[in-house]
């Protein structure tokens, strides 16, 4: 199958370990977010999946520094970050920006510091570029299982967390009454959030990791307001987008003489043409459904 | 009593005042300068390897400070601070390489014009365009004999008082090449035409002028070199180098190391190619001659008995 797959796209594209490692970790990375994307754009949690990807660039960037893997650098501050989040008090909707925004200008404040460390201490080079926009050829292939550890215990929180989540969300007083922490639900769903976020850094930079936290699981919910398909979209999305983009930068070093282009500016277009796509796509759909209450139909899942 | 001709006792004592510490500045100031405007030429070297060449020919008679030495950064992505930028812009010499590699001193001169100021810059010695992608200069075998002769003439121009003590200096330093020299004529009537692998083109000019062939696509080299992502393709090819011994031996930079340079590093290990690291400045303990000549008998060593030699030590 593989082999005959590789006769049809380019005769060495799936040998290159290379390719193998970037299409595993970039293929997690986007089944996490499409999950994960949904209830962040669900909860009205969009910025703050933004921002956790900015302050995780402060451990990608310490992470070089240390010499511990990046995924681990990642992990770590974007977990820090969402225990904050959390913490900061974001009850109301305009706090919440508040405290967010706060969260993120320290966040990055430590990056520029640790960049600084990178370049003026130690032979790291192109630190920046990796950490901010992403390197996926350059996965070791170590990095293969960490990663897919991680997207698989973000993935069974999930499932966890799926109903609880969606009832608190609807009606959170509802929520209470039957004995869930609205508060607990909330903080497990911001540290998931963070391992999305971390994986998706990790991918295709900090910077553009809210793009795939937020983009494909954007268009899907414009296509469908049911969370289960909005799922299922948003991962085919993500997916198509990361293993699109793997192939076009792969090809692309045919095009321009061995100067191939990023993996991520791939990446993120193609999410970026899905979205628009979703667009026309979400007033035909609102043709067809008229709706009282767009929150009843979550209920249901 | 006139005031006219005698000052009142409070115009007296201002004016005592002020010529007493008129002295006293005086005397501050010529500390200071005296001694460096009568004794020694303040000069820098932006790169180690050009610091210690001036050093060679300005001997007692200049002083001279490197900016780019650490051997564990990247002399490509130096960042200037403000004290570097002083000592730069005072110095009376500056040597660098050009070719992007100390844009930083471009400006920081640029900002603070000396028309006094002696500024040598590689590149423009050797009449290489801006477009020239390799910018390691000093480890072309024709580059410092030219830098030299330039140190030695505006060495010259500060201080026409010793420009013959300079002029012997420079015979000194030329002669002290031959060795490197003849090693590499050694080496590629011996060894011309061995295929190498290299992380980045550190080392490249030299490689070319023992005739070795590198094996590894520029497209990779410069790609490591500039700290942007490798295509997958150029990295299977320079696998497939070192895993079926295409090459004999892997040039590996020090000083521009990732996770995939790494990864090259061990692979070259494991498949017992033997491996030689060059540097993007000098490292210590060394001087120029000596470390260029250390460098092409590290390849001989690989070639001949298999030994690596990846640190220079």
């Amino acid at each position: 199958m593989l082999t005959w797959l590789a006769h049809i796209l380019h005769w060495s594209f799936l040998d290159s370990g290379s390719v193998q490692t970037a299409l595993l970790v970039g293929g997690s990375a986007a089944v996490v977010c499409a999950v994960i994307g949904v209830f962040t754009i669900l909860r009205g949690y969009a910025f703050a999946g933004h921002a956790l990807g900015d302050v995780s660039s402060a451990g990608g960037s310490a992470s070089f520094l240390l010499g511990i893997s990046p995924l681990a650098g990642f992990l770590g501050i974007a977990g820090i970050a969402a225990v904050s989040l959390e913490f900061l008090g974001v009850r109301r909707a305009r706090e919440q920006d508040v405290a967010t925004g706060i969260v993120l200008g320290a966040g990055i404040g430590l990056s520029a510091l640790f960049l600084y460390l990178d370049t003026t201490t130690t032979n790291t080079t192109g630190t920046a570029v990796t950490v901010m926009f992403g390197s996926m050829f350059t996965f070791p292939a170590s990095l293969r299982l960490p990663a897919m550890m991680t997207a698989a215990a973000a993935l069974v929180m999930m499932a966890i967390l799926y109903r609880p989540l969606l009832l608190s969300m609807v009606d959170p007083e509802l929520a209470t009454t039957r004995g869930i922490s609205t508060r607990w639900v909330g903080l497990l769903h911001l540290l998931t959030l963070a391992a999305a976020v971390a994986l998706a850094a990790l991918s295709v930079g900090a910077v553009l990791a809210s793009a795939l936290v937020i983009g494909p699981a954007g268009a899907a919910v414009r296509i469908s307001r049911r969370p289960g398909v909005a799922i299922l979209l948003a991962m085919l999305l993500g997916l198509t987008a990361v293993w699109c983009g793997i192939w076009m930068a792969y090809e692309s070093y045919y095009w321009f003489a061995g100067r191939a282009w990023p993996v991520s500016f791939f990446v993120v277009t193609i999410i970026f043409l899905s979205y628009l796509t979703s667009v026309p796509l979400q007033y035909v759909r609102r043709r067809r459904f008229v709706r009282a209450m767009p929150m009843a139909a979550y209920a249901g899942g | 009593m006139d005031e006219s001709i005698h000052p009142s006792g409070t115009a007296r004592f201002l004016l005592r005042t002020t010529a007493w510490l008129t002295t006293i500045a005086a005397a501050i100031l010529s500390l200071g300068m005296a001694p460096a405007a009568q004794a020694k030429i303040r000069a820098i070297g932006v790169e180690n390897q050009y610091a210690n060449v001036i050093a060679q020919i300005g001997g007692k008679y200049v002083q001279v400070r490197s900016i780019v030495s650490n051997p564990n950064t990247d002399p490509h992505v130096f960042e200037a601070s403000p004290s570097v930028a002083m000592e730069v812009a005072g110095a009376q010499l500056i040597v660098r390489n050009g070719l992007g590699y100390d844009t930083w001193v471009k400006k920081i001169l640029a900002a603070a014009p000396n028309a006094h100021r002696q500024v040598i810059v590689a590149q423009q010695l050797l009449g290489l365009p801006e477009n020239t992608p390799n910018p390691h200069l000093w480890y072309k075998p024709g580059t410092m004999p030219k830098v030299a002769a330039a140190i030695a003439t505006a060495l010259g121009k500060l201080d026409a008082a010793h420009a013959r003590y300079f002029n012997t200096n420079l015979k000194i330093f030329d002669a002290s090449l031959k060795p490197w020299y003849a090693a590499i004529a050694a080496f590629k009537a011996k060894f011309g035409g061995t295929p190498v692998a290299v992380t980045e083109p550190v080392g490249d000019y030299m490689l070319e002028a023992t005739g070795c062939q590198i094996k590894t696509p520029w497209t990779l080299q410069a790609a490591i070199m500039n700290g942007t992502d490798p295509a997958p393709q150029d990295v299977s090819i320079q696998k497939r180098l070192l895993r079926q011994h295409l090459v004999k031996v892997f040039v590996y930079n020090q000083q521009v190391t990732d996770p995939l340079t790494a990864s090259f590093l061990h692979l070259a290990e494991k498949s017992h190619i033997p491996v030689v690291g060059v540097y993007e400045t000098m490292p210590t303990g060394y001087s120029y001659q000596r470390w260029m000549l250390a460098e092409v008998k590290a390849l001989h060593l690989a070639l001949t008995r298999g030994i690596s030699t990846t640190v220079l030590k």
